[in-house]
């Protein structure tokens, strides 16, 4: 195997050395930042592969994740963000009927998607994604608030900030980010269930964990890549569900209840 | 069924107005270029004048509602010069769409002017030049018109149809509804206005003309009718038919869906069933007995009017459905 270094067997001999160590490891916000996001980067592939970049993403561990909305409530503080919205919510969902039933959570954000649909509607060419890391940010000087972008996206992640009237979604909180802190919801999370930091990087902690965990994203089917990952994540919908079966899902969004 | 929409009444109420002012300026110009060859005779030139005048005001009002319902309306203008070659090339229909309302805004209201009657407005030299103006642009302007209306028409429905988080809009079916619901009432405002801005005589000749018109006019709108409830037909199917998405949004529009009474009594009883019926009746009477298209008053105002509540009626439940409904799953 060592004769091919290409990256997808470095990462597997480094995960056979590696065991399971790093699942284990508290995830300390200021030690993750500097393993993930300090630009230790592998080197690229010898068969001439490039260079992907850094991509930022999000690993959640459901299994750890206890819906106490602290990241809710720590990015409604760090962002700003007006009454009404939100960048960064918690939806429940509760099935079965009594006394086999269970009440499971699901922390969102912005995925940053890697096909983001909501850059390609934008007609101003205010919404991009950003080449150095991947974060899809909003420029606020060119914005016009059409909300296209929120009605292309398949999270329902953005919308119309009521304050500065322009298109508002998670930024991976980039003024953090850019300081080599994590985002402010992996920074609270009471759990530690959230773990943040660059995906195309084999020795960064949130590439480890998608390793060695079975991962799965929302709305696969749509295509657009999303860079949220989530363990553990149970996919029934009040739409999805079996005949009979007690499904409800509180999303907590905002004024909006209804899962867009 | 309180909801919070993110695109509310500019929008539904945009795609009605650009979509009727677009399918008027287009009938108008397809029926002018026609000239006194056509079924329309000698009257061509009236029912041209008439489309080109209900037109271009519907498409700069709904323009206008689009603007307003942006976050930052005093920034609209970033469409065309946030960053030009990025504008110029950027694959949104939303970009493709704001150039478009601009030239049809511009190129329609030229269009309308020259059929004014100058001379009634304006006197001396002035009044001379702009009829001399109107005789020689009217035909390249008419020209110009045709494509850009069709272009607007399918437009309204390329907006909404470029998501795949909205699967009731993300179907190719829907620029065929948009375009051909667009025509229909563009057809029904003109004859209303024929209805409505017919003076009565006692000139045979005019008369004859007069019926002769509304038959013809009458007679297309049965045929676009009829496409639009195959189209109709087809945009079901083509949801009904998909596995995912798509099948889940097209329930909020069949019986039993939460838009579905709304849309089986405005859009396919009173906007496209019942005038149908309506206006076959009264074209197969006419052919029988072999004389004048004739119908009361009343059906020659109402028919069209219904047409014209069925197109809004189009745009509502397409645009209010689209946004209660989305992709299913997780």
């Amino acid at each position: 195997m060592s004769d091919h270094p290409a990256e997808k067997n470095e990462r597997r001999e480094f995960l056979k050395t590696a065991g399971g160590v790093a699942v284990g490891t508290a995830v300390g916000g200021v030690a993750l930042s500097q393993a993930g996001m300090a630009g230790a980067k592998t080197e690229p592939g010898a068969e001439g592969e490039s260079d992907p970049g850094v991509q930022y993403g999000m690993v959640i561990d459901l299994r750890r994740c206890i819906g106490c909305h602290a990241c809710s409530v720590a990015c409604k503080a760090e962002a700003d963000v007006p009454m009404g919205v939100a960048r960064s919510w918690v939806e429940y969902t509760e099935k079965g009927q009594y006394p086999n039933v269970s009440r499971s959570f699901l922390p969102r954000l912005c995925n940053h998607c890697s096909e983001p649909d909501c850059v390609r509607v934008c007609p101003t060419g205010a919404t991009y994604k950003r080449p150095q890391d991947g974060i899809v940010v909003i420029d606020q000087g060119v914005c016009i608030g059409c909300l296209y972008c929120a009605q292309a996206c398949p999270y329902g992640a953005r919308f119309l900030n009521p304050v500065t009237r322009f298109a508002d979604k998670c930024d991976f909180c980039i003024h953090r980010v850019s300081k080599g802190l994590v985002p402010s919801c992996v920074n609270t999370c009471q759990g530690r269930a959230r773990t943040f930091g660059d995906m195309n990087d084999v020795n960064s902690e949130i590439s480890l964990l998608m390793s060695k965990n079975p991962v799965s994203v929302l709305r696969e089917h749509i295509g657009t890549n999303p860079n949220v990952f989530y363990i553990g994540l149970d996919s029934t919908d009040e739409n999805t569900k079996k005949p009979g079966q007690y499904v409800r899902v509180t999303t907590h969004k905002g004024i909006d209840k209804k899962r867009g | 069924m309180e909801h919070h929409l993110m695109w509310s009444w500019p929008v539904y109420w945009y795609l009605f107005l650009a979509g009727t002012g677009s399918g008027a300026i287009a009938v108008s110009a397809f029926i002018y270029l026609r000239g006194p060859g056509g079924n329309y005779g000698e009257r061509y030139f009236t029912l041209a004048k008439y489309g080109a005048l209900i037109g271009p005001l519907p498409v700069i009002i709904g323009t206008g509602f689009l603007i307003f319902e942006l976050g930052r309306p005093f920034r609209a203008f970033n469409i065309m010069t946030s960053n030009f070659w990025y504008t110029v090339f950027n694959p949104s229909p939303m970009n493709y769409g704001g150039w478009l309302l601009l030239l049809v805004g511009g190129i329609s209201v030229l269009y309308a002017m020259t059929f004014l009657d100058w001379k009634r407005y304006l006197a001396g030299g002035l009044a001379d030049t702009l009829v001399r103006w109107s005789d020689g642009a009217r035909k390249p302007l008419a020209s110009i018109s045709a494509p850009l209306a069709i272009a607007t028409a399918v437009y309204t429905a390329m907006l909404l149809g470029a998501m795949p988080a909205r699967p009731l809009w993300n179907t190719p079916v829907l620029w065929m509804l948009f375009t051909i619901s667009a025509l229909s009432t563009g057809i029904a405002a003109i004859m209303l206005a024929n209805r409505l801005f017919h003076r009565k005589t006692d000139d045979s000749k005019q008369n004859g003309l007069f019926h002769n018109s509304g038959y013809w006019l009458t007679v297309s709108d049965i045929i676009l009718i009829t496409i639009e409830l195959v189209v109709i037909a087809l945009f079901f199917m083509f949801a009904y038919v998909t596995v995912q998405d798509a099948s889940h949004a097209i329930k909020i529009l069949l019986p039993g869906g939460e838009l579905a009474p709304l849309f089986w009594t405005y859009v396919i009883f009173i906007g496209l069933l019942g005038p149908l019926v309506l206006e076959t009746f009264f074209v197969i009477r006419a052919q029988y007995s072999g004389g004048h298209f004739h119908a009361p008053y009343v059906f020659e105002i109402a028919m069209p009017m219904a047409v014209i509540v069925g197109g809004f009626m189009l745009r509502y439940v397409i645009v209010v459905g689209g946004q209660l409904t989305g992709p299913i799953g997780l």
